[in-house]
């Protein structure tokens, strides 16, 4: 068989098949999808035979594209969104943390280390948490936690500031953890950096309240949502110091199939992650700064870090295979 | 040809579950700058349009509410514009597909949220150093350093079909009485097919590394070539 024989025996099939695609692609007729396996291993067939034979770049290009919309046709993920959010819940993802356990250590030193080394600075010479901070933080921290400030209860009387918050949390937050998780291309240093500064930050801001505010406001406010907060920030750390540490340390592989490797695996971390951010954003824009007693507050936030503990620790175990 | 073991084009060959091999066509990284451009313009438009909107109707919600709304979509066009795009069913943002690319997992398949989340989160940093994006030039796929991480490449979406310049009709077949390789056959009948783009030096310069199959050099070794092209596909 020629190129002519062969194009002119195949060619309604081909144009058949293409017909199909079309449909597919569009969304349209889905119950005529049958068909297309079947015409999609001729069509493998026909590429395999047109590329021996080299019957010319004319046919093995039009079947080559023909091959790779087929495939994409097939191997179209049409999964129950529903069904893999719970999986990934309860399975997934806390199976991901625990397989990861030494790089939380790693995210914790690095991030907690700078946050009580600030904290415990601000008792001894508050100098550098002032430098850290700044004039224009300090007063705004002053107004918040200030010995005679405007609660953070207080402001957010105003109608629509819930919201308000809620959306600059998200868009803060979420967004600084998916930078943390970027910044681990460059071997991790990007990372590094932002959890550092995070510390940094963060112990500065406790230890400046304790200097010169009202340590209670503080602690009231930032109960409920800190678990949330903070353990979604090392958790997406993780998934970018993976990357950096694969970079770094490729072992057997080449540094691309490392960081390939490295990123499918972190992703629940990351995904996982972001969410738990986003629900510190829910907790902190709509709970955080209601008018509530201390106590129930602290009660609360407690309940929260406990509830982490048991959920990293214990949830999806036991069911591996699934 | 397709089988050639030192390649000169950028040609991705890919073997499938069933067995048989594809070629994606990977995409530079200039086109795909010019395609980030124009995404640039689609965000800012969009963020534009949203704020407008906002700025309508947020006297009746609140300023508040209005800011609230107008800051989640800034987070979600920075964040998930591309993101969105690649997971449809177009594979590609609005600037790839106008540039006719699209984004593709190492198989050739669609890409999955996550996977365009890595490859777009990191774009973002990569572009702080911008030699980073420049290394996908040195890449046989032109991937970006989150193209690896997430495993991903980009490629033109639609075959490229070369238009058939055939070479002047042959006055007569010349039956070719030696066996020849899968190669050199296909190198004669793609001779006939491409030459009628060449100049006639070009034609014959060709021809000429094939004498040893033709036993002629110049003109006279261009038309026998035809001759046995027209042989082989017609009259064999």
């Amino acid at each position: 068989m020629n190129r002519q024989e062969f194009e002119s025996k195949n060619r309604e099939e081909w144009k058949a098949f293409e017909e199909e695609l079309e449909a597919s692609e569009k969304g349209k007729e889905s119950a005529s999808d049958v068909g297309i396996p079947s015409k999609f291993r001729k069509i493998c067939y026909d590429l395999s035979l047109a590329q021996y034979r080299m019957f010319g770049h004319q046919i093995c290009d039009k079947l080559n594209g023909l091959a790779i919309r087929g495939y994409r046709a097939i191997h179209r993920k049409r999964g129950a969104f529903g069904e893999g959010a719970i999986r990934f819940a309860l399975g997934t993802f806390p199976q991901a943390f625990r397989r990861e356990w030494k790089l939380f250590l790693v995210v914790s030193m690095v991030f907690w280390g700078p946050f009580f080394a600030m904290w415990w600075s601000a008792d001894r010479e508050i100098e550098w948490v002032q430098a850290l901070l700044g004039a224009e933080q300090m007063a705004s921290i002053d107004g918040m936690y200030g010995k005679d400030a405007d609660t953070v209860e207080h402001l957010r009387q105003e109608h629509g500031s819930n919201f308000m918050m809620f959306a600059f949390y998200i868009n803060n937050n979420v967004g600084i953890d998916f930078r943390l998780f970027a910044g681990g291309i460059f071997f991790g240093i990007g990372t590094l950096f932002y959890l550092v500064m995070n510390g940094l930050f963060f112990g500065a801001v406790v230890g400046y309240v304790e200097y010169a505010g009202e340590p209670e406001l503080l602690w009231r406010f930032v109960a409920g949502h800190s678990s949330f907060e903070l353990l979604g920030m090392l958790v997406v750390g993780m998934a970018g110091l993976k990357m950096g540490f694969a970079l770094l340390a490729p072992g057997q592989l080449s540094r691309g199939d490392a960081l390939s490797k490295a990123g499918r695996e972190g992703l629940p971390l990351l995904i996982g992650g972001s969410l738990m951010t986003v629900l510190a954003a829910v907790v902190e824009g709509f709970w955080s700064a209601q008018p509530i007693e201390a106590n129930v507050k602290y009660t609360v936030g407690i309940a929260f870090w406990v509830l982490h503990l048991f959920y990293f620790t214990f949830v999806g175990r036991g069911h591996r295979g699934a | 040809m397709a089988f050639s073991v030192q390649r000169i084009d950028t040609l991705q060959t890919v073997e499938l579950a069933e067995g048989m091999e594809i070629h994606l066509r990977a995409a530079g990284p200039f086109l795909r700058l010019m395609a980030y451009l124009l995404d640039l313009l689609v965000e800012a438009a969009a963020i534009t349009s949203i704020g407008f909107l906002i700025n309508l109707v947020f006297p009746i919600l609140g300023e508040n509410v209005g800011n609230a709304f107008y800051l989640l979509s800034i987070f979600f066009i920075w964040w998930f514009y591309h993101v969105i795009f690649e997971i449809s069913p177009w594979g590609a943002t609005v600037g790839k597909r106008a540039l006719g690319m699209r984004v593709v997992n190492e198989a050739g398949g669609g890409v999955t949220m996550g996977q365009s989340m890595i490859r777009n989160f990191i774009r973002g940093v990569e572009f702080m150093l911008p030699f980073l994006p420049l290394m996908a030039f040195f890449h046989p796929r032109f991937q970006r350093l989150g193209d690896l991480a997430a495993g991903t490449l980009v490629v033109y979406s639609r075959p490229r079909i070369d238009p058939v310049i055939a070479g002047p009709p042959p006055l007569a077949g010349i039956p070719v009485n030696m066996t020849l390789t899968r190669e050199e056959e296909a190198a004669i009948l793609s001779f006939r097919y491409r030459s009628g783009g060449w100049s006639e030096a070009r034609q014959m310069e060709l021809a000429n590394h094939l004498s040893k199959i033709t036993g002629e050099v110049g003109p006279k070794g261009v038309s026998r070539i035809l001759g046995m092209a027209h042989w082989l596909e017609e009259q064999r």
